[in-house]
């Protein structure tokens, strides 16, 4: 503690932690802790939160249902039967615990060269752009697709040793032939949901102003925005959702998951998925759509995406520990706050007015960040490239482990705690690695306690 | 313990259930398995079953009890290997249309019966899974704030004046209603049981969802509801400062699982059975996200603290439920509830008030002729147009809302209701009334 003590001092703690807009926080702390609606609602919102809800748990079904023609329409090929499936308790997703296991909740991006710079993924001709799985019966899955680990030791500055893992992609039981050497994949785990409405709402100039792509700071850093394309809109956006940025709205985001994880068309993409030589994907896709219209109606989309919108951010703890405290400052002093910016402020929110002028602590810029060779994925997307990342949210990070049967970190589920997560970081971040690597134990206890009660 | 049921020697699938996990040979590449479970419970069971039994996928077919009920009456029944659900009713009626195979059970560890229940079938050919009670979701802390008594028994329900801190779920809308309001009325007694409900409905937040029922005490906007026990249970595993209250006369009802006929994954299918019945595969039920009742009673010994253990159950009054006399009810009840609470709320919160009145100023200035008139009154209000007697005559005649079947017939029965329920509160109105002293 003394030696806590003379490093606070040091520092001269004189900022306050950064306490939450309680209008936006909830105070919940349990396994539930991702799943409170924003304590603003106001009541007919709040409505419309546990019908989304519902729809968010709603297992869909292959059409037609007799009962329920509104919840059918599942596949022809999907990854999941519903969005709880990947995102329970809205919390992170799971990788696979090896070959034996499958993805659950995880899924594999594809695309092949030659999208050309700043465009979208160029699809698989034969898989398209999301590696399904499952098929509606009559309709061949794309194939089995899960994670072989092989894992090496680290070693921080004191000697201590930390077991870094990573993962080797399998796909197997290809339903539609060999996916052939051009073929790029990036493996994707489901985030976490909490705030993205608040996200949503920080104003696009705000996320320019961060922005500064050509560093002209000269600290290193070099986050971008990416322009990403806007459906709704039909032009080019800021991307702020998705782990590389590469969805402009919460709506959109939420209609190309259900497109590319569940099947489902919407107003939004109203076309499935399948490629040209998908021919029984085709067929049914066709049988499917018919006359009547997307199977997700615009008020399903609506009221998913106020779900999506309305989730409370979990209350901070411990913040007035003075371990969490030092924490708090070493993670600005050594430049993690550069990237995982500990305050926006948010703009109007038409969508959600109970979002507007919010202080928000969500400690991300949503820009775009090289991280290095180590968690590059190849893959480029829009204006991200295969070793760009969204820099992700950290609030909530604290209650992984409450959330989540078996909590682990970063796109893909490799970390299994906070320090591996850290370690992983390179490109922009590696300054910060570093320090980290070589701080003394106790301090690197502080930074970690910090990290813990966000 | 003794066997209920003889084993069942079952050739067609080759041996006894084994009843452990993970199995021995190798087994067909996918089990296909139809339910209408959350996918909170499916996921959980899936990613179990399938790294217990590696190279086997487990398939999912989502389908609520009727569409599921189309689908296995189907020549090849759609695929399908294994049916599992919560869906009462369903499972005797696709056993008695052929849809299953003989299941066979060691009786030592899977005794088919609890709380007195028979929740297996008796001829052997689905076996239950789990059970849900019924119950209270209260949140103590808001009923100590206003000084009101934890709510214990079903009458309790109408003896607080709960000023729309009581929810009640809508019996046609929340599928867990029919058997909760039978429950009830079963112990209550047809007609004091709906007596009881209307008192209550009208001091009441009427919910039409299931999840919303006991979600409205969790976020505080109710301090007492009625609902099946799991939705409670779990709120409280997950952090939720919330109780639940079983009444002394209440009930566990199964959920099952059955083997189609024409499984085309016969060793996968007996797999995945084995494994939802074994050991692990029950102690499951214990998730927080899940919290429902083993059939097993040798997993009791895994269960979280404060685990009710419903073969054990300490508070239970001698209750012999009827579930099957129950399952032909539904469709009535959640008709009347529509009828004389649904379309009434209003009515009801005016005519009980005055009752309520009119007891208030009885036990204040006792008084014979009119407790005559507030006793009337109070049987007037709790009236229901179908007597207890002709209940079980009339119920298969009522349809669950969905079927729509003889839809002119149903509407003129309701427009009889109507009119005898008006009529009676009308009389208990002016009963009510007329027994307040005169000034």
């Amino acid at each position: 503690m003394r030696r806590i003590v003379l490093l606070a001092a040091a520092l001269s703690v004189a900022a306050m932690p950064l306490r939450a807009d309680e209008a936006v926080t909830a105070p919940v702390q349990g396994r539930d802790a991702f799943s409170r609606p924003l304590p603003a609602l106001d009541p007919v919102h709040r409505a419309a939160f546990h019908a989304g809800r519902s729809l968010f748990q709603q297992v869909w079904t292959v059409g037609p249902s007799e009962v329920r023609p509104d919840l059918d329409g599942l596949g022809p090929l999907f990854n999941r039967q519903s969005c709880v499936a990947c995102h329970a308790k809205n919390g992170r997703g799971e990788p696979p615990e090896g070959e034996s296991d499958s993805m659950r909740s995880t899924l594999v991006r594809l695309s092949v060269p030659g999208g050309g710079a700043g465009a979208a993924p160029r699809p698989h001709p034969v898989y398209g752009d999301q590696f399904n799985p499952d098929g509606i019966p009559g309709v061949p899955g794309e194939g089995r697709a899960t994670l072989v680990w092989s894992e090496r030791i680290d070693r921080l500055a004191d000697g201590t040793p930390v077991a870094l893992r990573r993962p080797d992609l399998r796909l197997g039981n290809l339903g539609y032939g060999p996916l052939g050497p051009e073929v790029m994949t990036s493996v994707r785990m489901a985030p976490p949901l909490v705030g993205l409405g608040l996200l949503e709402a920080v104003p696009e100039a705000d996320l320019l102003a961060l922005a500064d792509p050509d560093d002209r700071d000269g600290d290193g850093v070099r986050g971008r925005v990416n322009l990403v394309w806007d459906a709704a809109r039909g032009a080019f956006a800021i991307g702020r959702f998705g782990l590389k940025a590469n969805q402009p709205s919460l709506r959109q985001q939420n209609a190309g998951a259900f497109d590319g994880d569940l099947g489902l068309t919407s107003p939004l993409f109203p076309q499935h998925g399948c490629t040209a030589v998908q021919t029984a994907c085709r067929a049914a896709a066709g049988e499917d759509a018919g006359e009547a219209g997307p199977e997700l109606s615009d008020e399903q989309l609506d009221l998913v995406t106020l779900y999506t919108r309305a989730l409370a951010v979990p209350a901070r703890r411990n913040t007035d520990d003075p371990l969490v405290r030092v924490g708090e400052e070493l993670f600005a002093a050594i430049g993690c706050a550069a990237c995982h910016a500990p305050a926006l402020r948010t703009g109007p929110s038409p969508a959600l007015p109970e979002l507007a002028g919010r202080t928000i602590h969500p400690y991300t810029d949503l820009l775009l960040h090289d991280m290095g060779e180590g968690l590059a994925d190849g893959l480029p997307d829009f204006q991200a490239t295969g070793g760009q990342w969204r820099t992700p949210p950290l609030w909530g990070l604290g209650l992984t482990a409450a959330v989540t049967d078996r909590p682990t970190y970063l796109h893909d589920g490799r970390a299994h705690s906070l320090l591996e997560a850290i370690l992983w970081h390179s490109g922009e971040a590696e300054p910060a690695r570093e320090a980290v690597r070589r701080m003394p134990s106790l301090n690197r206890e502080a930074l970690l306690a910090f990290l813990d009660s966000l | 313990m003794r066997p209920l049921f003889r084993r069942i020697a079952v050739p067609l699938l080759g041996s006894a259930l084994m009843l452990g996990s993970g199995t021995a040979w190798a087994l067909e590449e996918r089990v296909v398995v139809m339910t209408s479970y959350p996918d909170d419970l499916v996921q959980r069971y899936e990613q179990a079953f399938e790294r217990a039994n590696p190279g086997t996928d487990l398939q999912i077919v989502w389908k609520p009890s009727r569409d599921a009920a189309a689908e296995l009456a189907k020549p090849d029944q759609g695929g399908v290997d294994v049916y599992w659900t919560p869906s009462l009713g369903s499972f005797p009626r696709m056993r008695d249309a052929g849809a299953f195979r003989p299941l066979a059970v060691d009786r030592a560890v899977l005794p088919g019966v609890v709380d007195g229940q028979m929740v297996s079938d008796r001829q052997g050919f689905f076996e239950a899974f789990e059970v849900a009670g019924y119950g209270l979701i209260v949140n103590p802390a808001a009923l100590e704030r206003d000084k009101l008594t934890q709510p214990a028994t079903w009458r309790d329900l109408a003896a607080t004046r709960w000023k729309g801190r009581l929810a009640l779920p809508i019996a046609g809308q929340v599928g867990f209603s029919g058997a909760l309001y039978d429950i009830l009325l079963q112990a209550e007694g047809w007609e004091a049981g709906w007596a009881l409900l209307g008192e209550a409905a009208a001091d009441a937040t009427l919910v039409g969802s299931g999840g919303q029922v006991s979600e409205s005490v969790v976020n505080g906007e109710a301090d007492v509801a009625v609902t099946v026990d799991f939705f409670a249970r779990s709120a409280i595993a997950n952090g939720h400062p919330v109780a639940l209250v079983y009444p002394p006369r209440t009930a566990f009802l199964p959920a099952q699982v059955a083997i189609t006929r024409a499984a085309p994954h016969p060793d996968a299918a007996r797999a995945f059975v084995d494994f939802v019945l074994s050991a692990p595969g029950q102690a499951l039920l214990f998730h927080p996200d899940i919290r429902r009742y083993p059939v097993r009673p040798d997993v009791y010994t895994q269960a979280p603290a404060g685990t009710v253990n419903p073969f054990q159950r300490i508070g239970a009054e001698a209750y012999a439920y009827d579930m099957e006399k129950g399952l032909n009810r539904h469709g009535l009840i959640a008709a009347l509830f529509d009828t004389l609470i649904a379309e009434r709320q209003d009515r009801l919160k005016t005519l009980w008030g005055a009752v309520h009145a009119a007891e208030a100023a009885l036990a204040a200035k006792p008084d014979p002729e009119r407790a005559a008139l507030v006793s009337r009154a109070r049987t007037l209000a709790g009236f229901v147009p179908v007597a207890g007697a002709d209940a079980d005559r009339l119920a298969p005649s009522v349809q669950d809302r969905r079927s729509n079947r003889n839809p002119e017939e149903q509407a003129a029965m309701r427009k009889d209701w109507s009119a005898r329920i008006d009529a009676a509160q009308a009389e208990a109105l002016d009963l009510a009334h007329r027994a307040l002293p005169t000034p």
